[in-house]
C-alpha cells in the first residue's frame, strides 16, 4: 500500500446531471421583485414581527419562523456592504476590463444584493459607499431592468 | 452533561494527497486510510463495533458509495451510517463517531471521510448547490456570468469569498497583504507535511506573483482540489484504559450551528454578511463550554481550521475566539502564528494546501490529535507540548460550521 | 441505554405530488409540529436532517432544508440515508447528554421533482454495474423476487396477496396517500408487469413526502406530552454490494434486529406490531423471515399502516415507519388501531435488495 505513480486506473465516464428534476421552486420573491422593476422598484416582504425586510422575500421568516407577506418598498439607493474587483471570469480566464461587483444593502432592506458598480475608478471603491440603481429607460418588469449602479 | 469521555485513538491517512490518483480506485484509495488507522492503533477489523462515513457525493456522480465500498471499509455485518454536510462532512462524519461512542451505543467506532475529486467534476458539484435556484431568477432576467446591473455570479470564480474576503479586511483593519502573508506560511507550513497536496515553501512574493481572480483574492489565495482520505478512530475511555497506551487525544468539546445560505441573488435575501459568520461563534462557545475553556485566546495551544481561502485563517481566529476582533493580522506579524509561535495556525497548510473535500473538515481534528500525541509526521511539529487544541470545519453555502475541541487529558466527571 | 429516551410528537406530508416546493413542505410540516407540541424553534436542542444530494438534486441539500425546519442559527447536521438512521443519530445525540430535545426531519420529493429508480441507478458501483446498464432497482428487486419464490416454492400470487393487504391498509390510514380500500389480489394482478415477477401493484409509489419527529430525553418527554412512545433499542448492519450475498436470507436483517431486541431486552416474538419499509411485496416475508417472525407475522401485527405501500418518501420513509409505531404505541392510530400495542418496531433500508437494514423498537410503557 503505497503511492504508485506510475500505475493507472482505467476511467470509464458516468453522469449525474442536474437537468433530470423538474424542481419546484417557490418564486414569489423573486416575481414580486422583478415586477416592482417594471415602475423602476425594489419590492422586498416585510417581517410584521421582526421588522426586517428581505429582497428578494421567502415566505417566511428564518428569525421568527412565521408566513410573511407584506410587500413594501425599499430605496434604488444603498449601500455597498462589499465588493470585489473582478479580473478573471467564472472559469479562471483574465478579463480584459476589470469590474466592480458589490454586495449591496437597499436602504429600507436587510439582505444584500449582488451588482456591478460603475462611474468609478474600481480601487476608489469603498465599503459603507452609498450608490444607486441606474435603470434602462424603458423598464420592462424583469431583474436585467437595473442597467448598472452608479456611486450617489 | 457528559456522559462519558471519547477520544480520538488513531489516525490513518493516504499515503498522499494529490491532484489525481491514477493508482487506485476510489474504494481501494479509503481502504488505504482505513489500513492506516488500523494500523496505527494495533485494531483489527473486529474491534470496531460501527462505521461513520462522509464525502460529497455530487463531486463524484455517485450516490451512496458506502454500499459497494462496504468492504473497504470493513463496513460488512456493522453498524453504518452516512453523514453529508458539505464542506463540514469530514468533522460531521468524526462528530457522529463521537456521538456513537458517547451515548453508550458503542465503544468502538471508525469514521471514514474521503474525496476522489479527480475524478468528478468540482465546478459541476458546487454549481449543483443553487442551480436550480439560479435558473428561476434567470427566467427573471438576471444575467447568470455577470455585466448586467444585478448578477448572479458576482466575485468570478472565487464567489462569495471575495466579498467576505473584503468585508473581512474592511473590519479587521488587515491589509490585503496579510492574506498574500498568511498563504506564505501555510503553504510554507506544507512544504513541511509529507501528507501535503501543494509542498511548495512560498514567499510572500511568490504569492504576490499570481494573478488576482477578483480583488482583494488572488490566485495565490485559493485552495487546490485533491484526492485522498482519512479515517479516524474513536474510542470509549474504558476501551481507551484497556486497549491503549494512553496516548490519545480526547475529544472534550464539540458544537455546530448554521446561519442562512449565500444566496445573495439567488431566489432569497440572505441576512447576513459572509463575514459575519455567527454560527462560528454559537458552536465555538458551546464546544469551550463543555471543554471548561474559559479564555479561548490563552488556553487553546493550537488551531486547524477550514480554510479554502487564505483570508480566512485570519477571520477564523477571531470568530473562534483564539484573538480578539482585529487582531489576527497583529499576531501574523508577531510570528505568533508561525508552527513555533504562541498560537499554532494551520499548522498543517491547512484546507488551503490540502483539499480532498470530503476528508477536509476530518483533517483539521487529526491534525490535532496528532499533535496532542506526538505523532505527527514531518516538519510540522509543533515543538512545544499541545495540551488543547481547537478545529472547525466550514460548509454548506458560506453557512455553516462545526467545531472541535481535544486535548490531553479527559474531562474530569 | 444510559438514558430513557421517546418520540414526543410525529408529522407527516404523503403525497403523490405535494404541489410546493421542498422548502415550504418542510416549513409547513414543521411548524405545525411545533404548534401541536406547543413549542418554538428554540425549544429544540439538536436539528437532524436526513436528505441526499441526488434525492433533491442539490449539492448538500441541507443547505435549504436549515431554515425552513427552524435552525436559522441552531445545531444542525445531516445524515444521508434512510430515515432510521437519522432517528438512531438523534437518539446517540440525547444518549450522549448533551442533548435534551432533537427534531429530525427528513424528506424527498420521488413523486414530482425527482426519478427514483434513476437516483436508485446512481447508487450502482460506477466502474462495472453502472456500465453495463443491466442492472436497475426494479430488475435487482425481479431477481430477489424470483429467488425469494424458487427457494420458498411460491407462485406470484402470493405476491399480490401481500400487496393487496397493504394497500387495503393503506386506505384506512390518513397518512397514507397510495391507499385502496378493499383491495384485493385480482386488483393487483391487473396492474402493469413491470420486471417479472413484479408489477406496478407490487411496487412502493413514487411519493413526495417528509416527516418530522420530535425526540426527547425522559425528563423533557414528560414534559412535552403524557404520551410518549419510547425508544428502546436499536440495530442496523449492511451487507456486501456484490452478488455473492443471499437476498432471500438477509443477514444484516437478521443482524440489526439481534442487536435492537438485545438492547430493548425483549423477544422479536415480543413485538405487537412491525412496521416494515419493504419496497417491494416479496420484501415483506423476507424481513419477517430475518425478524425471525413467520409469515403473516404471528402475534405481531404487519404494517397496520399499510407501510411502504401507503407512501415512500426516500429519506422520510424510515421516519414514516417510526411515526406509524409512535401513534400506535400512544393508542392514536385510528382505523389502523393495533389494540393493546405494546411493543413496535420499525424498519428502514438503503440500497439495492436491502443490501443495509435498520430497525428501531419503541415501546408504550417506560420499561
Ligand atoms: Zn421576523
Amino acid at each position: 500500500m503505497a503511492y504508485n505513480k506510475d500505475l493507472e486506473t482505467r476511467e470509464v465516464q458516468a453522469t449525474w446531471d442536474v437537468t433530470t428534476y423538474q424542481y419546484k421552486l417557490d418564486g414569489r420573491g423573486a416575481k414580486v421583485l422583478a415586477d416592482g422593476m417594471k415602475e423602476k422598484t425594489i419590492r422586498g416582504i416585510k417581517c410584521p414581527q421582526c421588522g426586517r425586510v428581505y429582497v428578494p422575500g421567502p415566505t417566511y421568516c428564518r428569525v421568527c419562523y412565521i408566513d410573511i407577506d407584506d410587500v413594501v418598498d425599499c430605496s434604488d439607493e444603498g449601500v455597498v456592504m462589499s465588493y470585489c474587483i473582478e479580473m478573471a471570469d467564472v472559469r479562471g480566464n483574465p478579463m480584459d476590463e476589470h469590474r466592480v461587483s458589490a454586495m449591496i444593502k437597499f436602504d429600507g432592506a436587510d439582505t444584500w444584493f449582488i451588482g456591478t458598480v460603475h462611474g468609478i475608478d474600481p480601487m476608489d471603491v469603498k465599503i459603507g459607499m452609498k450608490v444607486k440603481a441606474i435603470w434602462k429607460d424603458v423598464t420592462e418588469g424583469n431583474l436585467g431592468d437595473i442597467q448598472r449602479f452608479e456611486p450617489v | 452533561m457528559i456522559m462519558s469521555n471519547v477520544a480520538i485513538a488513531g489516525v490513518g491517512y493516504t499515503p498522499v494527497f494529490v491532484s489525481k490518483r491514477k493508482d487506485v480506485n476510489i474504494a481501494e484509495m479509503i481502504s488505504e486510510s482505513v489500513a492506516t488507522a488500523l494500523e496505527n492503533t494495533g485494531l483489527t477489523p473486529d474491534d470496531i463495533d460501527a462505521v461513520t462515513f462522509g464525502n460529497m457525493q455530487t463531486f463524484e456522480g455517485l450516490n451512496m458509495p458506502h454500499l459497494w465500498s462496504a468492504e473497504h471499509i470493513l463496513a460488512v455485518d456493522k453498524p453504518t451510517i452516512r453523514i453529508s454536510t458539505g464542506g463540514t462532512t469530514g468533522m460531521s462524519t468524526l462528530q457522529a463517531a463521537y456521538y456513537y461512542v458517547a451515548s453508550g451505543l458503542y465503544d468502538i467506532v471508525m469514521a471514514v471521510s474521503w474525496e476522489k475529486q479527480s475524478e468528478g467534476d468540482s465546478q459541476v458539484g458546487l454549481a449543483g448547490i443553487v442551480m436550480p435556484e439560479a435558473m428561476v431568477m434567470v427566467q427573471h432576467g438576471l444575467d447568470l456570468f455577470g455585466g448586467g446591473g444585478l448578477s448572479a455570479m458576482g466575485g468570478g470564480s472565487t464567489g462569495a469569498a471575495s466579498f467576505q474576503a473584503m468585508s473581512y479586511l474592511h473590519h479587521s483593519g488587515a491589509d490585503p497583504e496579510h492574506i498574500d502573508k498568511m498563504a506564505a506560511l501555510e503553504r510554507s507550513n506544507a512544504a513541511l507535511n509529507p501528507y501535503a497536496h501543494l509542498r511548495k515553501k512560498t514567499s510572500v512574493e511568490d504569492i504576490q506573483a499570481t494573478p488576482f481572480i477578483a480583488w482583494p483574492l488572488r490566485f495565490g489565495h485559493t485552495c487546490p482540489t485533491s484526492d485522498g482520505a482519512t479515517t479516524c478512530i474513536v474510542m470509549s475511555e474504558e476501551k481507551v484504559r484497556k486497549m491503549t497506551d494512553g496516548n490519545v487525544a480526547w475529544i472534550t468539546g464539540l458544537g455546530s450551528a448554521t446561519s442562512d445560505p449565500s444566496t445573495a441573488n439567488f431566489l432569497e435575501g440572505q441576512l447576513t454578511d459572509p463575514a459575519e459568520q455567527e454560527p462560528a461563534r454559537i458552536a465555538s462557545a458551546k464546544a469551550y463550554k463543555m471543554a471548561g475553556i474559559k479564555d479561548p485566546s490563552r488556553e487553546l495551544d493550537m488551531a486547524e481550521m477550514y480554510n479554502g481561502f487564505a483570508h480566512q485563517s485570519l477571520m477564523w481566529l477571531e470568530k473562534l475566539g483564539c484573538c480578539k476582533e482585529g487582531e489576527a493580522h497583529k499576531l501574523l506579524d508577531a510570528g505568533a502564528l508561525n508552527i513555533d509561535g504562541e498560537i499554532p495556525t494551520n499548522a498543517s497548510g491547512g484546507v488551503f494546501s490540502t483539499n480532498a473535500i470530503g476528508a477536509s473538515a476530518m483533517n483539521r481534528p487529526a491534525e490535532c490529535a496528532l499533535q496532542i500525541m506526538g505523532k505527527i509526521e514531518g516538519g510540522h511539529k509543533i515543538p512545544k507540548k499541545i495540551r488543547k487544541a481547537v478545529s472547525h470545519g466550514w460548509g454548506g453555502m458560506f453557512q455553516y460550521v462545526t467545531v472541535m475541541v481535544l486535548a490531553d487529558e479527559p474531562m474530569k466527571s | 441505554m444510559q438514558r430513557k429516551v421517546a418520540v414526543v410528537a410525529q408529522k407527516q406530508i404523503n403525497s403523490a405530488d405535494v404541489g410546493m416546493p421542498r422548502e415550504r413542505m418542510l416549513y409547513e410540516l414543521v411548524k405545525s409540529l411545533y404548534e401541536e407540541v406547543g413549542i418554538s424553534r428554540d425549544d429544540i436542542d439538536t436539528f437532524v436532517l436526513c436528505s441526499n444530494d441526488f434525492n433533491a438534486g442539490h449539492t448538500i441539500s441541507n443547505v435549504f432544508e436549515d431554515c425552513p425546519v427552524g435552525a436559522y442559527m441552531k445545531d444542525e447536521t445531516k445524515v444521508e440515508a434512510d430515515g432510521v438512521w437519522a432517528a438512531t443519530y438523534a437518539l446517540a445525540r440525547i444518549l450522549s447528554g448533551l442533548y435534551e430535545t432533537a427534531l429530525v426531519v427528513g424528506n424527498s420529493q420521488g413523486g414530482s421533482v425527482m426519478r427514483p429508480y434513476l437516483m436508485m441507478d446512481y447508487q450502482l458501483a460506477p466502474v462495472y454495474d453502472r456500465q453495463l446498464g443491466l442492472l436497475n432497482e426494479l430488475s435487482a428487486a425481479g431477481l430477489q423476487a424470483h429467488a425469494f419464490l424458487a427457494k420458498k416454492g411460491l407462485t406470484p400470487d402470493t405476491l399480490d396477496e401481500i400487496a393487496a393487504r397493504n394497500l387495503a391498509d393503506a386506505a384506512k390510514n390518513p397518512d397514507a396517500f397510495n391507499g385502496k380500500a378493499g383491495a384485493s389480489a385480482a386488483d393487483v394482478a391487473a396492474t402493469d408487469m413491470l420486471y417479472e415477477p413484479l408489477r406496478k401493484g407490487h411496487c412502493y409509489p413514487f411519493t413526495d413526502g417528509a416527516c418530522a419527529l420530535l425526540i426527547a430525553s425522559e425528563e423533557k418527554a414528560k414534559k412535552l406530552t403524557d404520551r410518549p412512545a419510547w425508544i428502546r433499542g436499536v440495530g442496523d448492519s449492511i451487507d456486501t454490494y456484490y452478488p455473492e450475498r443471499d437476498v432471500v436470507d438477509v443477514k444484516s436483517v437478521k443482524l440489526a434486529g439481534e442487536r435492537a431486541a438485545a438492547m430493548a431486552g425483549i423477544g422479536l416474538k415480543d413485538l405487537d406490531l412491525v412496521e416494515l419499509s419493504a419496497k417491494f411485496a416479496h420484501q415483506e416475508p423476507i424481513l419477517l423471515e430475518g425478524l425471525g417472525l413467520p409469515a403473516d407475522g404471528g402475534a405481531a401485527s404487519v404494517s397496520p399502516s399499510g407501510g411502504a405501500f401507503g407512501a415512500y418518501a426516500f429519506n422520510a420513509a424510515g421516519l414514516v415507519r417510526i411515526a406509524e409505531c409512535f401513534k400506535q404505541l400512544t393508542g392514536s392510530a385510528g382505523d389502523t388501531q393495533v389494540e393493546g400495542a405494546g411493543y413496535a418496531l420499525a424498519h428502514g433500508q438503503d440500497g439495492l435488495c436491502m443490501q443495509h437494514n435498520a430497525v428501531m423498537i419503541m415501546s408504550s410503557e417506560e420499561g
